[in-house]
């Protein structure tokens, strides 16, 4: 991935959620930590331009995301933290065609790429199933296939085992890392970053340390004191 | 229209769905059991605002068109917009608009609760009770041959229950405006 | 949770293009509203009754689905009495039962894609005017079929915590709450369509 920041910040009224940052990403797996309210939220929906700067700007495989936002959402895909919302037609396959269908795709097309994202993530058997009667590892990994269907380089995937038992957080990690995609994950579970090439860590708003998994999440345990 | 207010069409025309499925109170003094659903029009119109109101119950008599059972009691179909009761389900779209538009013009941040209460009533009242009496009697009338003045005094009947919806609604919509405002205000 | 009420079949009328069956029905409630006659409203009665049971619902299903327009029907009919000639009576219980025998008939028969397609149709004029886009429509109704179950089963949530807390419960305690956790979930929502580009022009 190539994701540059120049000078930029974010305010929301007069509370500085971001700080002004310059910075350049170039990792295949990159994740981002930090306490709640710490700023990685905001960071991450920057990156694919659901939150505009408010000052400086983002560039992300060489678009920017206040002009060229439409190429943006379509270059990096972003994973909610409550899949829930993200899958928002009743029945799986019909979900994932969906989007396909906006792009005028022809059905044929629309049902092989269906096919095999759903085979990819291996959750062939959910096709015909009701989105709402999923459980939590099969809604997350619906959801993941959901967006790379469309052919993203990057994936941001917000908290993606919240809320899963351990069984399926395992699934889920293991699916992450194999992913072909550019990834960048946000998190509370120390466990799925333990293997990026880099970690960030936002504390109030800042970018407070940046490097190697090691090092960054010993800074974390400081920080927060524990 | 932006996404937000797609969204909020929708996720409200759902709500009057499960709105459908909550089992109808019966009150003593009422000869008519109270249905949560037909409180829609005047919590659409109160919370939502006129316009993303209507548009939620053009969505709403949409699905009822298409075959979803999605009526209180699990009714559903163009039986029903075909049966006597047809026009007061097609003025659901027009009675959320009045609630809706008579909300944006009184309700507005800063006035006192008071104020608030009084307003959404009212609202309730006019767009929820009378502009739907106005579509519906008539249509009735129409379609079961029945005199005007007849399916209108018989229409009393459903009066105080509608009052004290519209007193439900106000409440609730009060509670919604305290808690989560989307009501656009208009000068 | 919100299964259509088409009714799988294979009849003739299963099988009629759906703007036929639509154009029918505007045709056939056009026609029985011109006349008055018991004579020839029987008939209709008789086959629109004739149609709607011959579609593979069981006797019980059938009456169901009418069965509160038919009371309303009659209530209305017995005041009626009371007020217009008795053959008017007649004549208006058997247009409006032969036209919702045959509404019901069409909404068996026909589903929810199907109506949908016609849905799509029906709006192409309201498109071109630039007033609203057919798969905003289809969008919005994919909208409320995913979402209705979740919100009945926060319904259910709020009910049971109502029940923990020993708190009575009434319509406005609940009402109130689920509105706001519901209505707040439009920003994310929101926010995934845009992101996926559900809405790219």
């Amino acid at each position: 991935m190539d994701i540059r920041l120049t000078d930029c910040s974010v305010r929301f009224g007069d509370r500085e959620a971001l700080h002004p940052l310059t910075l350049a990403l170039g990792e295949r797996r990159i994740g981002i930590i930090g306490l709640n309210g710490s700023g990685k939220t905001t960071f991450a929906r920057l990156i694919n331009g659901l939150v505009k700067p408010t000052t400086g700007r983002v560039e992300v495989n060489g678009l920017d995301t206040v002009k060229d936002d439409r190429a943006v959402l379509a270059e990096a895909g972003f994973i909610f933290q409550n899949p829930q919302h993200q899958l928002i037609m009743p029945i799986v396959s019909d979900d994932i065609a969906f989007g396909l269908k906006n792009r005028g795709l022809p059905a044929k097309e629309i049902s092989l790429r269906t096919e095999a994202v759903l085979a990819r993530f291996g959750v062939s058997h959910l096709a015909r199933r009701r989105v709402h009667e999923l459980s939590g590892g099969e809604t997350q990994l619906v959801a993941m296939a959901s967006v790379v269907v469309t052919g993203p380089k990057i994936l941001i995937l917000d908290e993606p085992t919240n809320q899963l038992d351990l069984r399926n957080r395992r699934m889920v990690a293991d699916t992450i890392e194999a992913l072909d995609e550019d990834t960048i994950v946000i998190t509370h579970d120390l466990g799925l970053v333990e293997r990026v090439e880099r970690l960030l860590l936002f504390h109030e708003g800042r970018l407070i340390a940046d490097g190697s998994p090691g090092e960054t999440i010993r800074y974390y345990h400081e920080v927060a004191g524990c | 229209m932006n996404t937000r207010d797609l969204v909020l069409i929708a996720l409200f025309a759902a709500i009057v769905v499960v709105l459908g499925l909550i089992p109808p109170i019966t009150l003593g003094f009422i000869p008519v059991p109270i249905t949560a659903q037909s409180m829609g029009v005047m919590l659409a119109g109160c919370i939502i605002g006129a316009r993303r109101a209507a548009l939620s119950f053009l969505l709403f008599v949409l699905l009822v068109a298409i075959g979803l059972p999605v009526l209180s009691g699990g009714r559903g179909g163009l039986a029903i917009l075909a049966g006597p009761s047809g026009g007061f389900i097609i003025g659901w779209a027009v009675a959320a608009y009045i609630t809706g538009l008579i909300a944006e013009r009184v309700i507005r941040p800063g006035i006192s609760e008071g104020r608030q209460l009084i307003g959404f009533f009212l609202a309730s009242v006019v767009g929820g009770i009378l502009v739907l009496y106005a579509i519906g009697v008539p249509w009735l009338s129409f379609v079961t041959g029945t005199p005007l003045v007849a399916a209108a005094g018989g229409s009393l009947a459903f009066i105080p229950g509608d009052l004290v919806k519209a007193g439900i609604a106000t409440l609730a919509a009060r509670a919604v405006y305290a808690g989560y405002p989307l009501l656009p205000a208009r000068a | 949770m919100l299964t259509s009420l088409y009714v799988e079949g294979q009849t003739w009328f299963h099988r009629a293009p759906v703007r036929a069956k639509l154009i029918a029905l505007l045709a056939l409630s056009i026609a029985l509203f011109a006349t008055n006659s018991p004579l020839l409203l029987l008939p209709a009665f008789l086959l629109c009754g004739g149609l709607y049971f011959s579609l593979g619902l069981t006797l019980r299903q059938a009456f169901a689905r009418v069965g509160v327009v038919f009371f309303t029907i009659l209530v209305l009919a017995v005041v009626n009495l009371f007020l217009i000639p008795v053959p008017d009576v007649l004549a208006l219980v058997l247009r409006l039962m032969a036209l919702v025998l045959f509404a019901a008939a069409v909404t068996a028969t026909t589903t929810i894609g199907a109506f949908m397609d016609e849905v799509t149709v029906l709006l192409r004029p309201l498109e071109r005017l630039g007033l609203v886009r057919a798969a905003d429509v289809s969008l919005a109704l994919g909208l409320v079929l995913r979402f209705v179950p979740d919100i009945f089963a926060r319904y259910q949530a709020i009910r049971e915590a109502h029940r923990a807390r020993g708190v009575p419960i009434r319509p406005l305690t609940i009402i109130g709450p689920l509105i706001i956790l519901t209505l707040k979930d439009a920003d994310t929502i929101a926010a995934a369509i845009d992101a996926r580009g559900f809405r790219r022009q």
